[in-house]
């Protein structure tokens, strides 16, 4: 490529040459930002320190003026695939007082699932959850997810540890085999 | 006896066989062909070194004696070949012959303007016959006063190098448009004229400007081409890289912060393979646009350095140029001269 010194072809030589200058420029100069992050978030199951399959309270610590609603999640981490469960908790029946409960995503396939709720004493809750089988499938496909939603309201000023009762709490896979849960994480709820 | 009388009949073909090969290859062409190397031009300026150059190919052309090569397919030979010194000042016989030959013609011509005062120009002109290998004939002309043009002079000498006489239709009057078409050229040529820089020097900035155009500007195009080639390439590797790095920078900010923002557990548990999958391929990205800037970076000065290098050096202080470097052998030193 010779430079020839006429107007017209200086003049569209330099802009070739200045965008070649620019481009270049970029490959010498230009430098990028490396991904630094932390994985610190308290809700990450994985920073947690539960060894999965596990069962545990989400969020596992909420503050709560009295005659406050609060919503508690029993979740499941990393289960295997279950077609029903028998959750048992323990609360402080002073404190808190069980409003209702609701089933979550973890037993809804296409239809939502059956649910049964007792207390069998003051301070013990017992929720049965069954998966409503469809042309598809008898069980659903385990994960990490929400079993169910339980809401309180807050009745006292005291603090109060939410517990698995775990000699009662299972789950059960289509051919009503147990479904190992390994690892069981506490909850607390301390109202002000 | 008679092994004698074979040799010496032996010997005798095989005299007579080389004799035969030894006429073949003295034998002379006898064509028309003429090359007219671009004219050197002291002290006036480039464009119009090449009008009047062209004028003297034109001129001769038309005159019919030679078949006069095209200005293009003469100007196709390296012009700085065979030797660092630019093309218009091969003066020498050795130096016509040989470029002739490449450019396969039977004449070549060869000369100079230089500007004597300001008015006052001086013309040289050599033309050499190249099967002959030989210096056939000199012209010199001294062109003075816009009247006696130099675009008249050029004319005169398409007429001296066919053999023919002058014609007095070459007078004064006839070709005063032409010397104005001329002022006017070198006026406005002026207007883009540079300072002088050596040509090391200027191959050496094209090439830092743009990688290889300094080998290119030298004739040194193969090698021109490939630095040009091969950063373009790395530029391209390079930008389709940060496209990648882009895609996956994106990504990560994205969930990086549905991550830091989010509480549910699912979704939490969701994110964290993306982002440690992102930011790996950032990293990754990243590495791989520094090794090609490093690979780039070394290319383009390695580029610099070859395009000084193989840029004739000019002989600086017979002209008008400020500095040079110059390799003293009695001393074994490279030096640095400086003319103010």
């Amino acid at each position: 490529m010779l430079i020839s010194c006429n107007s017209i072809s200086i003049f569209s030589y330099l802009q070739t040459l200045i965008k070649y200058v620019a481009l270049s420029s970029f490959v010498l100069l230009m430098s990028c930002e490396e991904a630094k992050y932390e994985l610190n978030n308290p809700s990450d199951p994985a920073n947690m320190d539960l060894d999965p399959p596990a069962l545990f309270f989400h969020p596992p610590e909420i503050n709560a003026a009295i005659n406050d609603t609060i919503s508690v999640e029993l979740y499941g981490l990393e289960l295997n695939p279950a077609a029903a469960a028998q959750l048992s908790i323990r609360y402080e029946y002073e404190a808190l007082e069980v409003d209702y409960v609701e089933a979550g995503p973890f037993f809804t396939g296409d239809n939502f699932p059956i649910e049964i709720v007792d207390e069998p004493s003051e301070g013990t809750l017992d929720i049965f959850i069954y998966y409503l089988p469809d042309v598809n499938s008898n069980q659903n496909e385990g994960g990490t997810w929400s079993i169910a939603t339980v809401h309180f309201i807050t009745k006292q000023i005291r603090g109060s540890a939410l517990e698995w009762v775990q000699d009662s709490t299972r789950l059960r896979d289509e051919n009503n085999f147990p479904v190992n849960i390994k690892d069981f994480g506490d909850g607390w709820v301390n109202v002000e | 006896m008679m092994s004698v009388i074979r040799g010496i009949i032996t010997i005798y073909l095989v005299t007579s066989c080389f004799a035969q090969e030894a006429t073949k290859n003295v034998s002379f062409k006898t064509g028309n062909n003429l090359a007219v190397l671009r004219f050197e031009g002291w002290a006036i300026s480039d464009p119009l070194t090449e009008f009047l150059t062209e004028e003297l190919r034109e001129t001769i052309r038309d005159l019919d004696i030679f078949q006069v090569q095209d200005r293009g397919i003469t100007n196709e030979v390296n012009i700085y070949y065979p030797r660092s010194k630019d093309y218009w000042a091969c003066w020498s016989q050795e130096c016509a012959v040989d470029l002739g030959k490449r450019l396969n013609v039977n004449y070549v011509i060869a000369g100079n303007i230089q500007k004597k005062k300001d008015d006052e120009f001086l013309i040289n002109g050599r033309l050499f016959s190249v099967d002959m290998e030989t210096l056939l004939n000199e012209f010199a002309m001294n062109s003075s006063g816009i009247t006696d043009s130099l675009l008249l002079e050029m004319k005169k000498m398409a007429y001296n190098v066919s053999g023919l006489p002058v014609p007095d239709t070459l007078s004064v009057g006839t070709d005063t448009s032409q010397v104005t078409t001329t002022e006017d050229i070198k006026r406005k040529q002026d207007w883009f004229k540079l300072p002088p820089l050596p040509t090391k020097i200027k191959a050496l900035m094209m090439s830092t400007a743009l990688p290889g155009s300094g080998q290119i500007w030298v004739q040194k195009k193969y090698p021109g081409y490939g630095f040009m080639g091969t950063e373009a390439t790395l530029g391209m590797a390079a930008l389709i890289a940060y496209y990648q790095y882009n895609k996956a920078w994106g990504g990560f900010e994205k969930n990086y912060n549905a991550y830091q923002d989010g509480s549910d557990p699912h979704n939490l548990i969701e994110l964290r393979p993306k982002i440690i999958e992102y930011a790996s391929d950032t990293r990754k990205y990243n590495a791989f646009m520094k090794n090609i800037r490093s690979v780039a970076s070394s290319i383009w000065i390695v580029n610099m350095v070859h395009a000084y290098l193989v840029a004739p050096s000019d002989d600086f202080f017979d002209g008008e140029y400020f500095f040079d470097l110059e390799y003293r052998p009695d001393v074994n030193q490279l030096q640095f001269n400086i003319n103010f």
